[in-house]
């Protein structure tokens, strides 16, 4: 069933031989000279044709984002009022509105931490084979972003930058399985660290906190900020992550362990803004927003 | 004439790929997989060898496209086995051979199989090379949503891929079915 030429075997093993020493080269070292010009190719090509297809998509985009918001009862009613929206404005201008929210809360939260910010926006958020949670943003080296710098949005932390290249780079985000945050809780200041995916024997979660302290007091809706890494990189101090969803009571364990609601909606991240220098002093909780009232009220 | 329009359609797709489907926000992990439907057009239509060469192109140029999500030469390497032994398959079995060989069910099969085998693949080289986000739970889980939604979309690529790539057959002998490989695409 499986035979073949001699030439084409010679062929396909001359070909899994170059794709092996391709992986082995690039899993290997960190500064692979074959994979940073290959990437740096792909950039190339890549940058024009993810901004044609932004301006292509963006009537699609803004009808996405209108219809993913709030449940299924409210969507007739906000279907209605965007049918209303478009015979009285033009689709690019309202789009640009809600970009310029988003700008501004982006502004805002850099504002209150101190932060200097360079904004981009997320033009890839899945990959073919959906293992990792990675996203391409639309600015690189040249707009001064640089490996290992962290990323936030109007609501808090999206995750930090892995691979620059002249005009766009990858970011992990903080909900891969690869990775792994400083945290501290708003209040106590006691300190963990946030991984992404859930809790180890625990239910799916995108984030998990695991404590390092077994007495310290933690309970649902208590909040979690970035601790801050040395020289700030891979990630500021004082960026919200999330919210404590769930205590796992895990007898016998090391660590607390707990679910975390994320600040930020991963699902429809689109402006955000990378780090590149961060606050001269740490914010402390002052970049979290005022506690929510319902939450007082408890 | 056809390798240069199979080469561009090709790059369509992986352009397509990078730059639209991972675009699109999709909650639950993996998108339909554009090239796979493309490349295995070009497996189910070329000798083995140009086969595996098409699908180690199309795999290291999605490679090398941002998001940089792993290493270098994982698509290529499983992209370029897979399409090698779908062209070995149909040669040497000779299924998919006369008027069934772009009937749709056979091409939503091969192209839901291959995608399939590229998802294990890439769970176990991932395994192999010791990628953490890779589970059990997690690898069944997105090798079946990819091959679901690659086969869906594959009526939309390999399809009609395959009709361009009969119509452009300019060999006299592109249709034989025998042990030797044809020279070229």
């Amino acid at each position: 069933m499986f035979r073949d030429t001699t030439r084409s075997r010679a062929a396909l093993a001359l070909l899994v031989t170059a794709a092996a020493v391709l992986l082995l080269l690039d899993a290997r070292s960190d500064q692979d000279p074959v994979a940073s010009a290959s990437r740096a190719v792909g950039e190339s090509v890549f940058a024009p044709v993810a901004a044609g297809v932004g301006t292509a998509a963006s009537p699609v985009t803004d009808l996405y984002e209108r219809l993913s918001q709030g449940s299924a009862a409210e969507r007739i009613a906000e279907l209605e009022e965007a049918n209303a929206d478009l015979s009285s404005q033009l689709q690019a201008a309202r789009l640009d509105e809600s970009r310029a929210d988003q700008l501004d809360r982006l502004l805002h939260l850099s504002g209150r931490g101190g932060y200097e910010i360079v904004a981009a926006q997320a033009v890839t958020r899945t990959t073919p084979r959906g293992y990792a949670r990675v996203a391409t943003i639309d600015a690189g080296t040249e707009s001064g972003v640089r490996p290992d710098m962290t990323v936030v949005n109007g609501s808090g932390l999206v995750g930090h930058v892995v691979e620059a290249g002249p005009s766009t780079a990858t970011v992990l985000l903080a909900t891969d399985t690869t990775s792994a945050v400083g945290a501290r809780m708003e209040e106590t200041g006691k300190i963990g660290v946030v991984n992404g995916g859930g809790v180890p024997g625990g239910p799916s979660a995108d984030l998990s906190l695991e404590l390092f302290d077994m007495d310290a007091p933690l309970e649902a809706g208590d909040r979690v900020v970035t601790l801050g890494s040395h020289e700030g990189a891979p990630f500021v101090p004082g960026v919200p992550i999330g919210t404590v969803e769930k205590v796992e009571a895990s007898p016998g364990a090391l660590s607390r362990i707990a679910s975390i609601t994320p600040a930020v909606d991963f699902a429809s991240l689109d402006v955000v803004g990378v780090v590149v220098a961060g606050p001269a002093e740490d914010p402390r909780d002052s970049v979290l927003p005022p506690v929510p009232e319902e939450t007082e009220e408890k | 004439m056809r390798t240069a329009v199979t080469l561009v359609l090709l790059a369509v797709a992986v352009l397509l790929q990078a730059a639209v489907v991972n675009r699109l926000p999709l909650d639950w992990g993996p998108g339909p997989d554009l090239v796979l439907a493309a490349v295995v057009a070009v497996a189910l239509t070329a000798g083995p060898a140009a086969a595996a060469g098409c699908g180690f192109a199309a795999g290291l140029a999605l490679d090398a496209l941002p998001p940089a999500a792993h290493e270098l030469g994982r698509g290529a390497l499983i992209l370029c086995l897979a399409a090698y032994l779908l062209s070995l398959f149909k040669r040497n079995t000779g299924a998919f051979a006369g008027e069934s060989s772009s009937s749709l069910p056979t091409v939503v099969g091969a192209v839901a199989a291959t995608a399939f085998g590229v998802g294990l693949g890439h769970a176990f080289l991932g395994l192999a090379v010791g990628d953490p986000r890779i589970g059990l739970v997690s690898a069944v889980l997105n090798t079946c949503v990819g091959t679901l939604l690659t086969a869906l979309v594959s009526p939309l690529v390999t399809l009609p891929l395959l009709r361009v790539r009969t119509a452009f057959t300019d060999e006299e002998f592109a249709t034989v079915q025998g042990p030797t490989s044809p020279e070229g695409w």
